[in-house]
């Protein structure tokens, strides 16, 4: 029997799917913007038994190395106000074994997961995304820079340069969705979000803790066991929203927001400042529901905000016009290596 | 697993710095068992960040619901907040997590070893072993008189014997050394207490050349008490292992050797 509804009272469904890389051949379509943040979720597969991991937007693995990683000593993380630090140490079982144990179980889901890669050398993130390419269950690779280049002692990340020789190599390897991870801990992000975009990064996660460190002060030494670590959790957020809104206003390169999420809110927050996706990473150790918890309030707000699809609030924040870039970050990625290759699009680079 | 509200049905400090709160949390209680663990927010808003891990420290059955009993000392700031709650009040927490002691059927004899705060999760062991018949030595070690677990609240079937740092109650010195008399009369170990206790043991029952079984509880630095955050990493002769999802319940000459 057909009973007519007054138009005020429908209850519209809103749209939560997103498409994080339009600009790649393939694309990166999510069921709704929620990931998880790598090295906060292990591989998916214990919190597959504890809920319906299927409704995530996506998984990001934990950090995946060529060979396995037992990790730091202890103590390996400590609190601080409002966050926490972390010095893991990259504990990982090794690519072969992702390959061989983990992969088959992830292509079986319908939920995509992004491997996240860090390797020593160039070397070692050219070879795990080679290992990667093509392996059933792994939709897209997100590397992180934010690691020493064993060569020389300093992170990938904190300069253009090296990002860039990163990116461009790990590109050569893989046609699979490719986002880059920055750190915090630069004076230009936009630069260094510039050089990966230009090497051939389809999209950027924005950001990765914070270098920090405590101290005992009864044992007179740092308290994590390998000195410092990365801060977490929500006294990171106003930095990383900071960075995804100046990348944004910057840059047209799809950006995926993480830092300090815990709540609908702060997702919202994130992608009013220009984020198409937020991964959620420290507030799932304090309750293990938070992604779809995140999930359920952000389908919440457009209902009482009355948004249809979640896509219209990407960049609401952001001024209307792009700034230009070409003095900034134009300059620092231009008359690069991978130049001569044809690598360089400038597609990021979007005329003010 | 999501979050559970639990009820603060009582709280007292049951001795110096130790406090004992029972709670009532239906879900959580339903599947918990000694040497599982629960996660505890310890404050009114979003601070401290982190959940507190507890072991289960006693079970009930009240008005047909399993309570569970919480034994904590106050260390910092979650701990310290917990302490001020009051009947009637509300606690965010989830869990059972982590796996307990797992009793050998076969095993009459149980020889409980505590070190200062590792009692908690004991005697939710004892309180079991006893209703299942079995006989139980407890052995605990504290740094003084004060910071001993009052006997006259175990099940009067336990045999408890102590040991103090200071001398001042029971064998003067440290736990470990009660535990030759007591190893040709075990069939199974269960320890509970700090690292240095643990290495301890592993080298007592080694020089008396014993092969009894024995589950340790360890415990770690938690973030998450799920298995992803790896902060309660702990290095075994198998590899490394988390403390959250492994364990928190070991084999001694898993982790000791």
């Amino acid at each position: 029997m057909f009973c007519p509804t007054p138009w005020h009272t429908l209850k519209t469904v809103p749209n939560l799917s997103v498409e994080l890389l339009p600009g790649h051949k393939r694309g990166l379509s999510f069921s709704n913007p929620v990931m998880t943040a790598s090295g906060t979720f292990g591989n998916g597969l214990d919190y597959a038994k504890i809920f319906d991991i299927q409704r995530l937007g996506a998984i990001v693995s934990k950090a995946i190395t060529l060979r396995p990683r037992q990790g730091n000593a202890q103590p390996r993380i400590i609190e601080t106000a409002a966050g926490m630090l972390n010095s893991i140490g990259l504990q990982n079982i090794g690519v072969d074994a992702i390959l061989r144990d983990i992969a088959p179980v992830w292509a079986t889901w319908r939920v995509p997961v992004i491997a996240n890669i860090a390797g020593e050398s160039i070397a070692h993130y050219a070879e795990l995304a080679r290992r990667l390419d093509g392996a059933p269950g792994v939709s897209g690779i997100e590397i992180n820079v934010s690691c020493p280049n064993v060569e020389n002692g300093l992170e990938f990340g904190t300069d253009p340069r090296s990002a860039s020789d990163l990116t461009y190599a790990v590109r050569r390897e893989t046609d699979l969705p490719l986002l880059v991870k920055l750190g915090p801990n630069v004076t230009d992000i936009v630069g260094i979000a510039a050089a990966a975009a230009d090497a051939g990064a389809d999209g950027l996660t924005l950001i990765n803790t914070f270098p920090a460190m405590r101290i005992d002060i009864q044992a007179r030494r740092p308290t994590l066991g390998w000195g410092s670590g990365g801060l977490s959790g929500p006294a990171l957020k106003p930095i990383a929203l900071r960075m995804v809104y100046q990348v944004a206003r910057s840059l047209d390169i799809p950006i995926v927001g993480c830092g300090g999420i815990v709540s609908a809110e702060d997702a919202i927050e994130f992608m009013m400042a220009g984020a198409t996706a937020v991964q959620v990473g420290t507030a799932t150790f304090r309750n293990p529901q938070a992604p779809l918890d995140i999930i359920d309030g952000l389908e919440e707000f457009m209902q009482r905000e009355q948004i249809l699809a979640v896509r219209e609030i990407i960049g609401a924040a952001l001024p209307a016009q792009r700034e230009s870039q070409t003095n900034n970050a134009g300059g620092v990625a231009a008359g690069h290596g991978p130049q001569s290759d044809g690598a360089i699009t400038g597609r990021a680079l979007r005329p003010g | 697993m999501k979050l559970e509200r639990a009820v603060v049905l009582s709280q007292e400090e049951l001795y110096e710095n130790t406090y004992l709160m029972w709670l009532s949390s239906p879900r959580v209680a339903k599947s918990a068992s000694p040497g599982r663990f629960l996660m505890i927010h310890c404050g009114d808003a979003d601070e401290p960040l982190l959940p507190r891990p507890m072991s289960f420290h006693r079970f009930r059955d009240s008005q047909s619901e399993r309570q569970f009993a919480i034994l904590y000392d106050v260390r910092g700031r979650g701990t310290a907040w917990l302490s001020t709650r009051k009947p009637g009040d509300g606690l965010t927490n989830f869990g059972p997590l982590g796996r307990g002691y797992a009793t050998n059927p076969d095993a009459q004899n149980l020889l409980l070893v505590g070190g200062g705060l590792g009692m908690a999760a004991l005697i939710a062991l004892a309180d079991q072993a006893i209703v299942a018949g079995k006989s139980i030595t407890l052995l605990q070690g504290a740094r003084t008189a004060v910071k001993l677990y009052p006997t006259d609240l175990l099940p009067p079937e336990v045999e408890a014997l102590s040991a103090t740092d200071d001398g001042s109650a029971g064998h003067h010195g440290y736990v470990t050394d009660l535990i030759p008399q007591h190893l040709s009369w075990a069939d199974q170990i269960f320890a509970c207490g700090p690292t240095p206790m643990f290495a301890a043991m592993a080298n007592v029952i080694r020089e008396a050349r014993s092969r009894k079984p024995a589950q340790a509880l360890l415990e770690e630095r938690m973030g998450c008490g799920t298995g992803i955050c790896y902060g309660c990493a702990v290095f075994t002769r198998k590899g490394v292992r988390l403390v959250c999802k492994d364990g928190p319940r070991f084999e001694l000459r898993q982790v000791f050797s």
